[in-house]
């Protein structure tokens, strides 16, 4: 147990530094190339220009004004480490982003009309989460039901379309297949909204407002599920095979036990780690997808704003997305080698 | 982006004692029948042949086009500015039973006359015209691609000869004089040709009416628009007194005379050019670009981006987990740490921010998906090596003195080599995705058009939900083609680097 305890705090060590990699070279990058310079001169400017229209109404010398407009200029550029240059910041600013202190954005607002990045994420992040593991549930189903009982007609023609299906739909970007589903199921058939998470006006009461945003999922999921489906399937199938040719199923067989039982204690059992670890490790991925199927679907979340961000040239709101993307990854990473420790009793015991 | 679907090696010394007994029998023939298996298999024998016919494609059009044809050609509006908008193929016109007309294009390079009259010097020129359509051409322009002159600028007369016997004053116009400071030869039009419309001149729309008036008298006259002046150029006044027009066929010449003030005037050849409402083999965009030459030339940079990316991965990949599985001790723990960290750093979002911040460069992008795409393959690599250099044909071949570089060319590469061969078919479709994932986010390089490129202009206007099916399928499916050209051949790799995963036959 120690010993898995130690090995999990490694782990998690290693993580951590990716994200204090992915950190410096983000923060590093800003300031070669003179991005973060403007960054904190344009807050500056911002503030001092806000400063001087509500001294004007009481300070009426104008050299007067000018010099506590100046006074408070220099006050603010030595706050930000203007007057130092960039890598003088650069433990500070890494600091900030690690303590999830994300800043302002300049241009993207939430509905309430807060500008603080955090705020926003917050705003954003649950719309993510709630179309990402949808599509991850349905995913996983299908992709063990279906790919374990591919995984006993190896060879079948079935087998080979699944094949082939999988090298499809892996090669299928998302964003254009959803171009196409929008195309079809909105604007040719009208079945389903083209995108938005709400129709407008969203209805009134939980109920109808829950059954509206669901209608809106719908083509986003199916989206999701189609382009990540095949090499689920295809991955479950390979790994139960692999599993299933070992001798201890032989065994197993030989001994006369039934063949469910073979299945699911001896087959799927020993299958399960890797399996999960492909399926997760998939979720991981459409993460960095969502930011285009969002895009497409114009939906609300952490994809879409980071779209937006890149659009608006929004350097602040950018690093800050930057990193909470790193973040969930390694999170889900480390929830990986977790999960992985409780389902292989070799990993736990070894 | 998603992960490939695995290639399980789980146990990989396993195959590899296995394999060791034929190795020795003849490392020649082990290899052969490897290649047999890939090539009979019918997913490698499909992807070898769309990848064969891509890479056909790519060399025409790395011989046929110009270099710089991103920037010059693609990005410049001006150089597509005769072309019509949105127009779909012509056989799609010919396919839905609906008459289209194709853009058609006549160069006047010598002039058919040339009188001398006291002023100067009269060179006419004509095109003549067969039409026979049920739709009248969008509209009607006349190219001038170059002109120099010295003294008075030329000026321009053009008539339209129609099979009735009509002919119709089109325009008269100057070419732009002397500006001041300008010294002579003056040049007009040879780096961005001038256009001049025909098709929408007011007084060729009195003109028309008249001509129609007079010739017509019988049939009501209809009210010509601007916008409706090809139309009626190309037609007569319905005889059921509709007031409609309806098209007339025949032969037409477009009459073009130019006025020069010197013999030593020159003219390049001149262009007219029918505005089609279909075009070439696979449309126009919004620009007017013709859509056939943008997806051609998607082949090459495709091809480029796969076949870069996946090698120089696999290179860096392969040999930093030789050297890390052989060396051992500092040099493999770092090699170890470095792969770790940069095998868990999501690749799309951090591409997405060095290209906004350093610029949208092809070999940028490139270069940040080899970067971060080669630690898999140490990895997988490392420990395959770890395993074969404990095994019994190292052992052996160590204690008949093999030098440290002899083991690893010739007894522990080859064995590796059938993993790093799939690896790198895999890295290439993921490279050519992420390339079109980051073009539609409008992060492409500008300088060179690509398939998902083609797709963000559609996306940034709309065009794309409106029905324009010739510009949303075709970059799409030839990206879907290409990354799948890949997966076929990975597919037909995978029983021979494991031969768990053969199928019963």
């Amino acid at each position: 147990m120690a010993a898995t305890v130690r090995q999990l705090a490694f782990r998690a060590v290693s993580l951590f530094a990716v994200l204090i990699a992915v950190l410096l070279l983000l923060v590093v990058l800003l300031g070669a190339t003179g991005f973060s310079d403007n960054l904190l001169r344009a807050l500056v400017g911002e503030d001092v220009r806000g400063m001087r229209q509500a001294l004007s109404q009481t300070i009426r010398d104008p050299a007067e004004l000018e010099r506590t407009v100046t006074a408070r200029q220099t006050e603010l550029e030595s706050f930000y480490g203007l007057d130092q240059p960039w890598y003088a910041r650069l433990p500070a600013a890494v600091g900030r982003v690690l303590l999830l202190d994300l800043g302002e954005s300049r241009s993207l607002r939430t509905a309430a009309g807060s500008s603080d990045i955090g705020d926003i994420v917050r705003e954003r992040l649950p719309n993510t989460v709630l179309l990402l593991t949808t599509a991850f549930l349905i995913n996983a189903a299908l992709g063990l039901v279906i790919g374990a009982r591919m995984a006993t007609r190896v060879g079948s023609p079935i087998d080979r379309v699944v094949a082939y299906f999988a090298a499809i739909s892996f090669a299928v970007p998302a964003w254009w297949l959803g171009i196409l589903f929008i195309i079809l199921f909105a604007f040719q058939l009208d079945w389903l909204p083209s995108g938005g998470m709400f129709s407008a006006p969203p209805p009134q009461g939980a109920l109808p407002r829950l059954l509206d945003q669901i209608k809106h999922a719908v083509l986003p999921v199916i989206t999701l599920v189609t382009v990540s489906i095949g090499p689920s399937i295809y991955s479950v199938r390979t790994m139960t095979m692999t599993v299933a040719q070992e001798d201890h199923v032989t065994l197993a067989r030989a001994k006369g036990l039934p063949e469910s039982q073979v299945s699911r204690r001896h087959i799927l059992r020993v299958a399960a780690p890797p399996i999960v670890t492909g399926l997760v490790l998939g979720l991981a991925g459409s993460l960095s997808g969502s930011i285009l199927v969002e895009t497409i679907f114009n939906w609300q979340g952490m994809g879409l704003l980071y779209f937006q961000a890149i659009g608006a040239v929004d350097e602040a709101v950018v690093v800050a997305l930057t990193f909470i993307f790193t973040l969930l990854y390694v999170v889900l990473r480390f929830l990986l080698d977790v999960l992985y420790t409780l389902l292989d009793p070799r990993v736990r015991y070894g | 982006m998603q992960p490939p679907p695995v290639i399980v090696v789980d146990r990989p010394g396993e195959e590899m004692k296995a394999g060791a007994a034929d190795l020795d029998a003849g490392e020649e023939s082990a290899q052969v029948s490897a290649l047999r298996l890939f090539v009979t298999s019918g997913s490698g024998r499909a992807g070898l042949t769309l990848f064969a016919i891509m890479l056909l494609i790519s060399l025409w059009v790395l011989v046929t086009y110009p270099l710089d044809f991103g920037s010059a050609r693609w990005s410049s509006p001006a150089y597509w500015a005769n072309n019509p908008r949105n127009a779909p193929p012509i056989w799609a016109a010919t396919l839905s039973g609906q008459a289209g007309f194709p853009q058609t294009s006549i160069e006047l390079a010598q002039p058919v006359e040339t009188t001398t009259i006291p002023a100067g010097e009269v060179r006419r020129y004509q095109a003549p015209i067969a039409f026979n359509s049920s739709e009248a051409p969008t509209a009607l322009i006349l190219t001038l691609n170059g002109v120099s002159f010295t003294g008075r600028a030329p000026s321009i007369l053009v008539s339209l000869n129609r099979p009735d016997g009509g002919q119709i004053r089109l325009t008269s116009v100057p070419v732009r004089g002397p500006r001041p400071g300008e010294s002579p030869p003056y040049r007009r039009g040879y780096d961005v040709s001038e256009r001049i419309s025909l098709g929408d001149q007011t007084a060729a729309v009195d003109a028309v009416t008249r001509f129609y008036g007079e010739r017509y008298p019988e049939n009501e006259t209809p009210i010509v628009s601007q916008a409706a002046l090809p139309r009626a150029l190309f037609g007569v006044p319905a005889a059921d007194g509709s007031g409609r027009i309806e098209p007339l066929d025949g032969e037409y010449t477009v009459d073009v005379q130019v006025i020069v003030a010197n013999g030593t005037d020159e003219i390049a050849p001149l262009n007219v050019t029918l505005g089609g409402t279909v075009f070439g083999i696979m449309g126009t965009d919004g620009l007017g670009r013709d859509l056939w030459q943008g997806l051609l030339y998607g082949f090459p940079v495709a091809l480029l981006i796969a076949t870069l990316t996946a090698l120089l991965s696999t290179l860096i990949g392969a040999s930093l987990g030789i050297l890390s599985g052989f060396a051992g001790g500092l040099t493999d723990s770092v090699i170890q740490r470095a792969s770790d960290i940069i095998s868990n750093v999501p690749t799309l979002p951090l591409l997405i921010f060095i290209v906004s911040v350093l610029g949208r460069h092809l070999w940028l992008i490139m270069l940040v998906l080899v970067v971060f795409s080669w630690p898999g393959l140490t990895i997988l690599v490392r420990s395959m090596v770890l395993q074969l250099r404990e095994g019994q044909l190292v052992e052996a071949a160590r204690a008949m003195g093999a030098s440290r570089s002899r083991i690893m060319r010739r007894h522990v590469f080859p064995q590796v080599a059938p993993f790093i061969v799939a690896q790198m078919i895999f890295f290439a479709p993921g490279a050519i995705l992420a390339e079109a994932s980051l073009s539609f986010l409008g992060l492409g390089d500008p300088s060179i058009p690509t398939w998902g490129q083609m797709l963000e202009a559609g996306q940034r206007t709309g065009a794309l939900y409106v029905g324009y099916w010739w510009w949303v399928l075709p970059p799409g499916i030839l990206i879907v083609i290409t990354a799948l050209a890949f997966m076929l051949m990975a597919l037909a790799l995978e029983p021979i680097v494991d031969p768990r995963l053969r199928r019963p036959t």
